[in-house]
């Protein structure tokens, strides 16, 4: 009984030994995640309640739901949501059914090749976003832009068509790039997650008579199910947040037909020094990203 | 499993807002890179009216009796953040600066950052805003006086002002670097008029020199568009670009369409804007009309600068001395292909142009250090004030001094005939600094707005009643 006795209380000394180190190995991670998002987010919603500003005399004013109150009524930013939303509505389906296309085409491949594919496709990510840019926009050039120059060459346009400039075409040209930068990474994710299927079950549904197609839709697709809900989540997150591309490219223009939410928050805070009303569009910014993650969460589930 | 759920959403909610918590840190909450070569010479500051630069012919005699500058054993280390206001974006100009500085004052270290108009202005802030703001800091009124200072973040340079040196600033200089308080926030160093320029091998080239006179650097509002017509029918389809794409440059749009028809972008007294006029919507309706003028929404100043060098455009509204002696990429005056740039007056129909212009100068933050406030008093003091150094300083800016006293910067320079030429010819039409009117950042906005509407075909009354009506709500809210 002693004997016993003594052995449990060696073990909840070693579970509670292991647990601290855990919490240790656990802790700087902790501290970066409260200090650069559990703090900024509070904050976030706080001053969202509160007209501020920059400026020694300047004081913060409670003001409620006032910002959020303001921000319906605000054209610019009705229109920055409902581009966000193009956004992600268009280039969330077509990077996750172009990748998947691509991986498996490719992930049969051999070796060399296969890592070749996978270097091409995941460049653009790894390249900086503003040498990116910098190269899309010397192409988009009105005067002297590849695209003008092939497409009046082979007869497509009659004259230069300022993609930029042009609020029909601006924010397809995004949508475009964002495209090609957003890729890379769900073709790795999906070539990886396709030659991880286990190949007993596809032999297995072969013997059984099942097509290709069969064997995808009822064998492949639910076994990279996971990747696809982390591609979809990731894609999801990246299109909300498109930035870089809008203040490198357009700066919103023309006429506000490329105001992203991310963008009108940087404009509203960092120019316009109405950091409240900026942190409201944050928030509502993330309620947006955490509804349509859920519904992506729980169609996954059911499927 | 509910509790998983909501766990989960919980989770995705966490992660969603510290990333748009964090959002726009890419570029607003770097640092600036010290020692980055930025040397983008397009200036996006505006100055008042300015006194000819070379007339009264002494000697600079620039002693600052202030009480900073008695200090030569002041001991501080202070931090310098500079947009590219000439070569003062360029690290191996403004270290020999330092060092000049540092001989006589070796005790106060200074440390130089680089900032760019692109990203600058968020740099500043993001450090205002984590209690990190630079003790000193070079750019003009708009920032200093009129957003920075209005805020209560600077601090009062009316002792520099008081000293003997100080007394000599032009008065429509000095008045641009006080605020309505009566406060001084800049104390400046430099200046320089904005103006345009023509490819003149490509006028040559359509026989439309003859609607210019080459000689004073004017021209007719209707000549002007006669040349334009004449550059187009020549087979030059792009001659010139009402560039929108941003404010980058902004104020080559505003002079070309001010000085048109003889109008203004504000009232005289700073309270208001006033473009709506009759002479403004008429001078848009006809560049609007005007075959080979593009109201281009994917470019800024910079890219127009660009393509007028190229040789895509025929003419350039974003043009100043620095562009004039910038060798970067073929000889001083020269396009890329060796055409030879004129610099000319924007045109006006009661020849009277009223150029945009820059000034440039310094400020310093209230960081709370009386000895840091010093001693950045006493730098400004130096490079500005110092009868031995201002020629130097001034000369570092590619531009002209702010005091009637300082006379043949770039004599003996090879940039002496053209920095000549335009003291002669343009400082003196520099028309009033309106670049302090409250709510300055988003009228700049709605201006650059209002063209690409206009552009794309918006109706240019409404348009601009729809500019002006933004602007002033804007400076109504910022008084």
């Amino acid at each position: 009984m002693a004997r016993s006795s003594t052995v449990t209380s060696r073990s909840k000394v070693l579970v509670r030994r292991e647990t601290r180190s855990a919490y240790l190995f656990l802790l700087p991670n902790m501290i970066f995640f409260v200090g650069f998002v559990v703090i900024p987010m509070i904050l976030c919603i706080y001053t969202s309640f509160f007209d501020s500003t920059m400026g020694n005399d300047t004081k913060d004013v409670f003001i409620g739901f006032g910002n959020y109150v303001e921000l319906w009524k605000d054209q610019i930013f009705l229109r920055a949501l409902k581009n966000t939303f193009v956004i992600v509505l268009v280039s969330v389906p077509v990077v996750c059914v172009f990748s998947l296309w691509v991986s498996s085409a490719i992930y049969r491949l051999r070796g060399s090749i296969l890592s070749t594919f996978r270097c091409i496709f995941y460049l653009p990510v790894v390249t900086g976003s503003v040498a990116v840019t910098v190269v899309w926009k010397w192409m988009f050039n009105n005067y002297y832009g590849i695209f003008n120059y092939v497409g009046k060459g082979v007869g497509l346009i009659d004259k230069n068509i300022n993609w930029l400039g042009d609020e029909k075409f601006a924010l397809w040209c995004i949508i475009l790039i964002l495209f090609t930068t957003s890729i890379g990474q769900p073709i790795v994710l999906y070539v990886s997650a396709l030659g991880n299927v286990d190949t007993s079950l596809v032999e297995a549904s072969e013997v059984d008579g099942a097509n290709s197609f069969q064997q995808f839709w009822k064998i492949k697709w639910p076994l990279i199910m996971p990747t696809t809900l982390y591609i979809l989540v990731i894609t999801t997150i990246n299109s909300f947040q498109c930035f870089a591309l809008i203040q490198l490219l357009t700066s919103g223009g023309p006429n506000h037909s490329t105001d992203t939410v991310m963008y009108y928050i940087y404009y509203t805070a960092f120019k316009l020094y109405r950091y409240g009303y900026g942190n409201a569009m944050g928030v509502i910014l993330a309620i947006f990203i955490a509804l349509l993650s859920a519904v992506q969460f729980k169609l996954a589930k059911e499927k | 499993m509910k509790k998983k759920r909501m766990l989960a959403l919980g989770l995705s909610i966490i992660m969603a807002l510290s990333l748009t918590a964090c959002g726009g840190g890419d570029n607003a909450e770097k640092q600036p890179a010290q020692e980055t070569q930025e040397t983008q010479k397009t200036q996006e500051a505006e100055p008042e009216a300015a006194p000819e630069a070379d007339t009264a012919g002494d000697t600079a005699e620039a002693e600052g009796e202030t009480e900073a500058a008695e200090g030569t054993d002041l001991s501080a280390a202070i931090t310098l953040w500079t947009y590219p206001i000439g070569n003062w974006g360029d690290s191996a100009t403004v270290e020999s600066l330092v060092a000049s500085f540092n001989q006589k004052y070796p005790n106060i270290t200074v440390t130089v950052e680089y900032l760019d108009y692109t990203n600058g202005d968020d740099q500043v802030n993001t450090a205002i805003e984590g209690g990190q703001a630079p003790d000193l800091v070079m750019e003009g009124p708009e920032r200093l006086v009129a957003n920075w200072g209005a805020r209560g973040l600077m601090v009062d340079l009316s002792d520099l002002f008081a000293s003997e040196a100080g007394g000599e600033i032009y008065e429509s200089v000095n008045s641009a670097c006080k605020s309505s308080d009566g406060k001084y926030y800049e104390y400046p160093l430099c200046m320089v008029a904005h103006c345009m320029a023509i490819n003149q091998n490509m006028f040559e080239a359509a026989d439309a020199m003859q609607y210019l006179d080459a000689e004073n650097h004017t021209w007719t509002t209707e000549n002007f568009l006669k040349a334009v017509q004449a550059v187009y029918d020549s087979g030059q389809e792009n001659v010139g670009a009402i560039y929108c794409s941003g404010q980058g440059g902004d104020q080559g749009t505003r002079a070309i369409i001010n000085n048109l028809y003889s109008s203004t972008f504000t009232n005289a007294e700073h309270t208001a804007y006033t473009a709506d006029t009759a002479e403004n919507i008429k001078a848009l309706e006809t560049l609007y009309a005007q075959d080979g003028i593009n109201f281009d929404a994917s470019i800024n100043g910079g890219e127009e600068i660009t393509l007028f060098r190229n040789g895509t455009l025929a003419m350039s509204f974003c043009w100043n001395a620095a562009q004039q002696i910038n060798s970067d990429n073929a000889a001083a005056g020269t396009t890329n292909n060796g055409d030879t740039i004129l610099p000319m007056l924007f045109p006006s129909d009661d020849g009277k142009t009223e150029l945009c212009g820059g000034i440039w100068g310094f400020g310093v933050f209230d960081n709370g250090d009386q000895t840091k406030i010093d001693a950045a008093k006493t730098f400004i003091d130096f490079i500005c004030n110092d009868p031995d150094q201002v020629n130097e300083s001034v000369k570092a800016s590619t531009y002209f001094p702010v005091r009637p006293t300082l006379t043949g910067i770039y004599d003996g320079t090879e940039t002496a005939d053209t920095m000549n030429t335009f003291s002669t010819y343009f400082m003196p039409s520099m028309g009033d600094y309106y670049q302090v009117v409250p709510g300055w950042a988003e009228a700049r906005t709605e201006w650059w707005n209002m063209l690409q509407r206009i552009g794309t075909g918006g109706d240019v009354a409404t348009e601009v009643a729809t500019f002006v009506e933004n602007a002033n709500a804007a400076a109504g809210a910022g008084q």
